[in-house]
């Protein structure tokens, strides 16, 4: 057929050419993706949840979704450094990057339970 | 007092006489050296004095335990009105008044006398008089009623100058014509000598039974003199006795040429002022309305078939002059108190969300004593800017009315109001201030059900946390 390529061919062959480029990824990666999605999963939930609710405790809305937030982007910049794609961070050992991950995630996670209220 | 005064007099002169005392043949008086007699005497003067004027003035002023007049002041255009308008001053004189008549223009009328007021009323029987002696005029009078004393106004057809510009002041407007009467040809007073129906048998009155007595006024009241009328916006002027649809008023002498300025039902005949000070005043557009002539007359009014072998005027006239003179429905409120429910004393401060329960006590004079005053309508508001609160108070019939509430969730300065007025009692307006808390950061409840979703969401985080960074660190093992 002679057909000029339509809207809905081209979102598919970009989905299709997205999955498996996707599924080259190293494993290591797709767990750390996998947490951040649950985090702003989190995050969303509690949004929608306050919108329906009202904000009365405004702090304990605040650090419920600053501790998702948080923990997400923390494990963003875990999978920055730990990406061996990422010219920038070629001389950081990965080891490097977890403890950081590890330690921020601890500070975080202190900060919420004092503002948790 | 006085016998102790006498018997100090007669000890200081004895004292001072013995080497004097001789028993001779003519007993001679007592005496006393100059300057001892002078100082004996300045000092039984003092004493004197001064126990009369305790004797007086603990029984005879007017006081705020004791609000019923007791002196009046009775300013009369012609002595003549002593005695034709005695049954009216004989009732008051029966019911305890002191009553003071003098003459509109003797020259010995004060009102005052070294910033004290000489008299707790005034009964102006003088309608035609221009200019008062004495030290009395226009200022002095509404100075008078300023401070919170009473006044009875007669005027009559050849009302002055001074009494309707005292009207005037008083919210109540005579008519401007001078020689314009009430006239009504619809129910004038039956009657064989006049025939201008300027004499009118009136049975308009205000429903109040603060005002005019529990018992109702059966016979009509005969008036014949001027009207005057009120701004009904005005809110302290109530109109005791109206005219009837069909009166007006104008000169009964020439024709009329203009449809008459004052007509009908908004003519008052009879009206009375509770000033915001609670000093009542009376106006009355006739001066015959007092007299003996028509409380004793019999009346029919034009029209209908009732014969009344006496007219209404006397306890008209009677009930009215209770009113004035504050032996009814005169109401004070005291003891305010207020406490958090299940406590006895009166805290500084409340705090939101608490219980409080407010009381009062109201007490109406009845003439001799304090009575519990029975009402279902007094109110109570928690005020602040507007009134967040606001509950009618149940009494318990003897005085004592109290009412419970929560605090409102708002913290600030508020106050407890009650404003109270009802026509014919004395407005109440208590306030007290108290200011209300927010919670302490210790009084919240320790964990808010409301905030249940962001508590499990940091938690289910953290655990987040550890389950992933175990995967992690072991995904090599687990997932090669």
């Amino acid at each position: 057929m002679g057909k000029s390529p339509t809207t809905k061919d081209d979102a598919q062959a970009l989905f299709h050419s997205l999955r498996s480029a996707y599924s080259a990824t190293p494993t290591n990666l797709k767990i750390i993706d996998l947490y951040v999605v649950f985090a702003v999963f989190t995050a969303l939930i509690q949004v929608v949840y306050m919108a329906v609710v009202g904000s009365f405790p405004f702090n304990s809305f605040l650090s419920g979704v600053l501790s998702c937030v948080g923990t997400a982007v923390l494990a963003v910049c875990l999978r920055i450094q730990v990406n061996k794609e990422n010219k920038e961070f070629k001389d950081l050992p990965p080891e490097r990057a977890f403890a950081d991950f590890v330690l921020c995630n601890l500070v975080l996670h202190l900060v919420i339970m004092n503002f948790l209220g | 007092m006085l016998l102790f005064a006498i018997c100090l007099r007669r000890r200081l002169t004895l004292q001072c006489s013995k080497p004097q005392q001789n028993y001779s043949v003519t007993p001679k008086p007592p005496t006393l050296e100059p300057e001892v007699e002078t100082m004996a005497n300045f000092s039984i003067a003092t004493v004197f004095i001064a126990s009369f004027s305790l004797l007086l003035s603990l029984t005879h002023s007017f006081s705020i335990e004791n609000p019923t007049d007791r002196r009046i002041l009775v300013l009369l255009d012609d002595l003549a009105l002593k005695s034709s308008h005695s049954i009216f001053f004989n009732s008051l004189q029966a019911r305890g008044f002191e009553l003071d008549f003098k003459l509109s223009d003797d020259p010995k009328i004060a009102l005052q006398r070294y910033g004290q007021h000489l008299y707790d009323g005034l009964i102006l029987f003088a309608p035609a008089t221009e200019r008062f002696g004495g030290s009395l005029d226009l200022a002095a009078i509404l100075d008078f009623v300023d401070s919170g004393k009473d006044l009875i106004v007669a005027a009559d057809e050849n009302a002055s100058d001074l009494i309707r510009s005292i009207a005037a002041e008083c919210g109540v407007d005579f008519d401007e014509d001078p020689s314009a009467v009430v006239i009504d040809h619809g129910s004038y007073a039956v009657s064989e000598t006049e025939g201008d129906h300027t004499l009118i048998a009136a049975d308009d009155f205000i429903r109040s039974d603060v005002l005019l007595g529990s018992a109702k006024i059966e016979a009509p009241v005969l008036f014949k003199g001027i009207g005057h009328s009120l701004n009904p916006s005005n809110s302290l002027v109530l109109k005791v006795l109206s005219a009837s649809p069909s009166a007006y008023s104008a000169n009964p002498k020439s024709k009329l040429s203009t449809p008459p300025s004052l007509s009908g039902s908004s003519i008052s005949l009879v009206s009375v002022v509770q000033a915001r000070n609670n000093a009542r005043v009376l106006f009355s557009g006739s001066l015959d309305l007092f007299s003996n002539k028509f409380f004793k007359s019999p009346v029919q009014k034009a029209g209908s078939s009732n014969k009344y072998a006496k007219s209404g005027n006397q306890q008209f006239v009677t009930e009215l002059s209770k009113w004035v003179f504050h032996e009814r429905g005169h109401l004070k409120a005291v003891n305010v108190k207020h406490h958090r429910v299940g406590e006895t004393d009166e805290p500084s401060i409340y705090r939101i969300n608490d219980d409080l329960e407010y009381l009062v006590e109201i007490y109406e004079w009845s003439g001799s004593n304090w009575e519990p005053y029975v009402a279902d309508d007094v109110q109570v508001q928690f005020y602040m800017m507007s009134p967040y609160v606001l509950k009618t108070m149940s009494t318990d019939k003897k005085g004592l009315y109290h009412a419970s509430f929560k605090v409102p969730d708002v913290y600030g300065v508020f106050q407890f109001k009650v404003e109270y007025q009802r026509l014919g009692y004395t407005s109440l307006s208590l306030a007290k201030q108290i200011p209300v808390r927010p919670f302490r950061h210790n009084e919240y409840e320790r964990f808010i059900p409301t905030a249940f979703p962001y508590y499990g969401a940091s938690f289910s985080t953290m655990a987040g946390f550890f389950i992933f960074s175990f995967v992690y660190l072991h995904s090599k093992v687990y997932l090669q």
